[in-house]
């Protein structure tokens, strides 16, 4: 079996016991929109300001949620000493890997799509036409968050204090995709097209592929260690 | 397949689970490992599944040197711990398929079926996992191991949770593994069950082989080891 064809496998188990149990992607999916509603009654911006702080408030809404996505990534592989069953399988840790990474990603692109659209109205932004574009760097943002909050989830999976040290380790790690999706999100709202703030892309780009690549190459030893 | 254990040792930071260790297993053997609670028994069926690396010392699957860097040697090799390697959340069937795909073991639904009906769960294929109760997810763990084939064969307290369908179930398992050629070893407190069908009978105490015999009847050295390492007899 190739490492995709395993990679699918594990996949398409997630996905039927998420679709079974619900949990991941409900909490999300309302955490998100709770911290949408917070935000628009703690902050009353005047709209020469939200643009530049959209892109902050929804990436702190996306790091929350994404956090609580990646602490019940590996519940099904706690549950019954499943993790002893993957790893005695011929199961490539590559796979393990891209499974859980796109598992994660999957979850996020569903609440970023109801939750960015959400933000547009609750904040009274009339930029429409530039949805696109956020998705594109928040697509792109996502995908880092999920790669490297992978490897972080799982390098945590046996803690005691799991979830608390989840964010301790992971967010110091994310700065550089948190500050170049910002920049590149604040340089679409205010002028329309990426401008200067193109280099900030091309970290995004190069952080996912090279943390995309080290996962697949050590989730083996992470998972055992 | 032959399994040859070389001076085998694991420790926990400062306790020595298992130390200086010698083994060598042949096909065809079923081997009971026996020992008080804390003996290194789990350890070294962990051990032997890859699930942890040893401190020193080697083990040998046909001569080549065993490690979890090598999945082709991993999917000849089964742990059968009964309830658990099962997801709650997907169907008896689910869990077969799952688990026969991830071995790359061609099944089509109907020889899952057939494996289910072997154990006495037809009827239950479409049923979570989670609702099964302990004995059926054991009956299911016999299943998944029937389908997948390994050539070494581990078992960690099988008995515990089937009646004596289950029982006799498991034990027409075992032998038809042992028939072919595969490797078992079985990991138990139920001393005399397990002697009935294992052909070799191994005794841990406090990480070190103490006994290592073949069967025979009567068995006067096993007695006698046996009555060291549990005093107050077990049967």
């Amino acid at each position: 079996m190739t490492l995709l064809s395993q990679a699918f496998l594990m996949l398409w188990k997630d996905t039927l016991l998420e679709l079974r149990r619900r949990d991941s992607l409900l909490t999300m999916f309302f955490f998100g929109i709770l911290l949408l509603f917070v935000f628009n009654f703690a902050f009353d911006l005047e709209p020469d300001k939200i643009t530049a702080m959209a892109p902050g408030l929804l990436w702190l809404a996306f790091l929350f949620t994404g956090t609580l996505g990646l602490a019940q990534l590996f519940q099904a592989e706690r549950e019954n000493h499943n993790l002893d069953a993957l790893l005695l399988s011929p199961l490539d840790g590559g796979a393990l890997f891209l499974a859980k990474a796109t598992f994660n990603l999957i979850l996020m692109v569903l609440v970023e799509i109801v939750v960015i659209p959400l933000f547009w109205i609750l904040f009274n932004l009339r930029l429409w036409n530039l949805l696109p574009q956020v998705f594109l760097v928040t697509l792109l943002g996502t995908i880092g968050f999920c790669v490297l909050g992978t490897l972080m989830s799982a390098l945590t999976l046996r803690a005691r204090a799991r979830e608390l040290l989840l964010p301790l380790v992971l967010f110091p790690l994310m700065i550089p995709v948190i500050l170049a999706t910002i920049r590149c999100m604040e340089e679409v709202l205010r002028t329309g097209q990426f401008g200067d703030q193109v280099g900030w892309l091309r970290l995004l780009l190069g952080f996912d592929v090279i943390f995309l690549t080290a996962g697949v190459l050590i989730f083996d030893w992470v998972i055992e260690s | 397949m032959r399994v040859t254990i070389d001076k085998l040792a694991k420790t926990y930071g400062f306790l020595w689970a298992l130390r200086d260790l010698h083994l060598d297993l042949l096909p065809g053997e079923c081997c009971a490992l026996l020992g008080p609670n804390g003996a290194g028994k789990t350890t070294l069926l962990k051990l032997l599944g890859g699930l942890i690396a040893p401190s020193a010392g080697t083990i040998r699957f046909d001569g080549m040197d065993f490690s979890r860097s090598m999945p082709a040697l991993r999917s000849r090799i089964g742990l059968l711990a009964p309830a658990d390697h099962l997801y709650e959340n997907l169907t008896a069937r689910e869990n077969l398929h799952f688990f026969t795909r991830l071995y790359n073991r061609v099944n089509p639904v109907s020889a899952l079926d057939a494996a289910l009906a072997q154990v006495g769960l037809d009827g239950r294929a479409g049923d979570y996992v989670a609702n099964l109760s302990s004995g059926m997810k054991c009956r299911l763990s016999i299943a998944k191991w029937r389908l997948l084939q390994p050539e070494l064969l581990l078992l960690d307290e099988p008995y515990g949770v089937l009646d004596g369908s289950g029982v006799d179930l498991l034990e027409s398992f075992l032998k038809q593994q042992c028939t072919k050629g595969g490797i078992v070893i079985i990991a138990s407190h139920h001393v005399s069950r397990v002697l009935n069908h294992c052909n070799r009978a191994v005794i841990l105490s406090h990480g070190r082989l103490t006994f290592d015999e073949a069967k025979q009847r009567p068995w006067p050295s096993f007695d006698t080891a046996f009555s060291e390492f549990l005093p107050h007899g077990d049967s």
